[in-house]
């Protein structure tokens, strides 16, 4: 077992957002947390990652990456794990880019701080990573600004950076969402093809269940900063128990669905 | 539909841009669309497709390099000053993110009414009562009248952002991205409203969207957009149909959950 998370409860300036959060995660699967905005999916993997925003703190209850309690690491232990045994994806990596440095430069340092190898060697890996997420003409990437580059170009940086060392856990939050459908269908494609590559577990915040029912091996679905539903993908879209899964089951629009228009 | 009423015409409409190094850009080509009253038309494609300009092109915020723009069989493709503020009357937008179309020290109820003023006096206390009525219309509590935009949630905003395009009671609503910044529930029950005020006042709405799915479901014609071009005309029930190759790219991106 990769992950395991008991009990988890976030609070946001001493209030209690999110309880009672249990779940786990094998190496190579990939497990996705639906809901709307405000839901607490986002808070639940940041806490993972041990980087909840402004006043927020796990409560109460575990998490355990490879059999340790992780959920109150102090920053300088969080180092040697976040960006190398576990590593996110953002919504609009354009804005995790710093915009007054080439694509090379913040590659090749984030590189060199968790290895030991040269600049020569750490931009070749750079080039072959950028070239595996499809990226043509991967030098001129390098040498671009994040500016310069398309939201699906930035996006296809993002991932290829989180991959880099391979973590064992990926976190990726709304990884398609800021991108045009045909954009979006491509990178769901690679990304799911490049972390059963990396062998890596994966959980992705989503509010297309769409995405979530073909990415996913297992479905949480969270409302209010409560757990509604958590269970496999093939269960939980044929056959959803909670009201809630069924109403949000049920918005998202099909080709050839109940039309609103006469 | 034929027989009804067409509002809005544009004939070869094309937007040309010149960019800094001289080059010129074609955002638009040469488009060609009638909208009928009571009727959606749907407008898809990718970012940069020309969707947005070409909307913007029948709003006047930037002139025509050429072609026709027909309200009612007027031409409006070069209206200026006083009659291109009066057009305003007619057709009206709803903007993607309505966080950012609306004045944050504003309350609610002046933004709904700001339409309203730009045309005509009206006391506080019109105002008021206009605005509870709209927000009425738009399924939110009167309260909401007397709040601020960043009080409301994303969905209850975009309400706001209809109830404010309802005001000058326009007979066209241009929906740009309108509820694509939504969650699918919100999205849901936006695009509901949507077709009951359609069905209640017989507007017509110019629905941009990229998502091929939802589009479908509310628009009567859909008309698909790639790299400033028109590339095919369908019914919004038979986009299975369809013939364009990048139209079928489109509908093979669809995440369905009942495959």
């Amino acid at each position: 077992m990769l992950l395991n998370v008991k009990e988890l409860a976030i609070d946001y300036q001493g209030k209690n957002t999110v309880a009672n959060v249990n779940f786990d995660l094998s190496a190579g699967e990939i497990m996705a947390i639906v809901g709307e905005s405000g839901s607490g999916k986002t808070s639940v993997i940041r806490a993972i990652l041990g980087c909840l925003s402004g006043t927020g703190q796990v409560s109460a209850g575990e998490i355990n990456f490879n059999g340790r309690d992780i959920a109150h690491l102090s920053n300088k232990e969080w180092l040697a794990i976040r960006g190398k045994d576990m590593a996110m994806i953002f919504q609009d990596s354009g804005n995790m880019l710093n915009p007054v440095q080439t694509i090379g430069r913040q590659f090749v340092e984030y590189i060199q701080l968790h290895s030991k190898l040269s600049h020569s060697e750490a931009v070749k890996k750079a080039c072959g990573l950028l070239a595996r997420m499809n990226l043509p003409d991967p030098a001129r990437v390098m040498d671009s600004y994040a500016f310069e580059l398309s939201g699906g170009m930035r996006q296809r940086v993002g991932i290829a950076m989180a991959l880099t060392f391979s973590p064992q856990l990926l976190l990726a939050d709304e990884p398609t969402s800021a991108l045009d459908v045909t954009t979006q269908a491509q990178i769901v494609d690679e990304l799911m093809q490049v972390v059963h590559e990396a062998g890596s577990a994966m959980i992705i915040v989503t509010h297309n269940i769409g995405v979530a029912a073909h990415m996913a091996d297992k479905i949480m679905v969270m409302a209010g900063g409560k757990v509604v539903e958590y269970g496999k993908t093939d269960e939980i879209i044929k056959n959803p128990q909670a009201e809630y899964t069924r109403t949000l089951l049920g918005s998202v629009p099909e080709i050839g669905g109940q039309r609103y228009v006469s | 539909m034929s027989a009804k009423e067409v509002l809005l015409a544009t004939d070869k409409v094309s937007k040309i841009f010149t960019l800094k190094d001289g080059t010129r850009f074609t955002a638009c080509n040469e488009v060609s669309i009638s909208l009928h009253k009571g009727e959606t038309l749907g407008l898809v494609g990718e970012s940069g497709c020309g969707k947005s300009t070409f909307v913007r092109t029948i709003m006047g915020l930037h002139p025509a390099t050429s072609g026709k723009i027909l309200f009612k069989g007027e031409d409006i493709t070069n209206l200026t000053g006083e009659k291109r503020r009066e057009m305003a009357k007619h057709i009206q937008m709803i903007f993607q993110d309505p966080a950012t179309a609306f004045n944050p020290k504003m309350r609610i109820k002046d933004i709904i009414c700001e339409p309203l003023r730009n045309f005509e006096r009206v006391s506080d206390k019109e105002a008021e009562a206009r605005a509870v009525d709209l927000l009425r219309q738009v399924e939110l509590a009167p309260e909401i009248a007397l709040r601020y935009p960043h009080e409301l949630s994303g969905g209850q905003r975009q309400r706001v952002g209809i109830a404010r395009a309802l005001i000058l009671e326009p007979e066209i609503i241009i929906c740009d991205e309108a509820t694509s910044a939504l969650d699918v529930s919100v999205q849901d029950s936006i695009a509901k409203l949507l077709a009951k005020i359609q069905r209640e006042k017989g507007v017509s709405y110019i629905f941009i969207c990229h998502d091929l799915a939802l589009v479908s479901l509310i628009s009567h014609r859909v008309m698909v957009m790639q790299k400033g071009n028109v590339v095919e005309e369908l019914p919004g029930d038979k986009l299975q149909s369809c013939q364009h190759p990048y139209t079928k790219k489109l509908l093979a991106s669809v995440f369905t959950v009942h495959r």
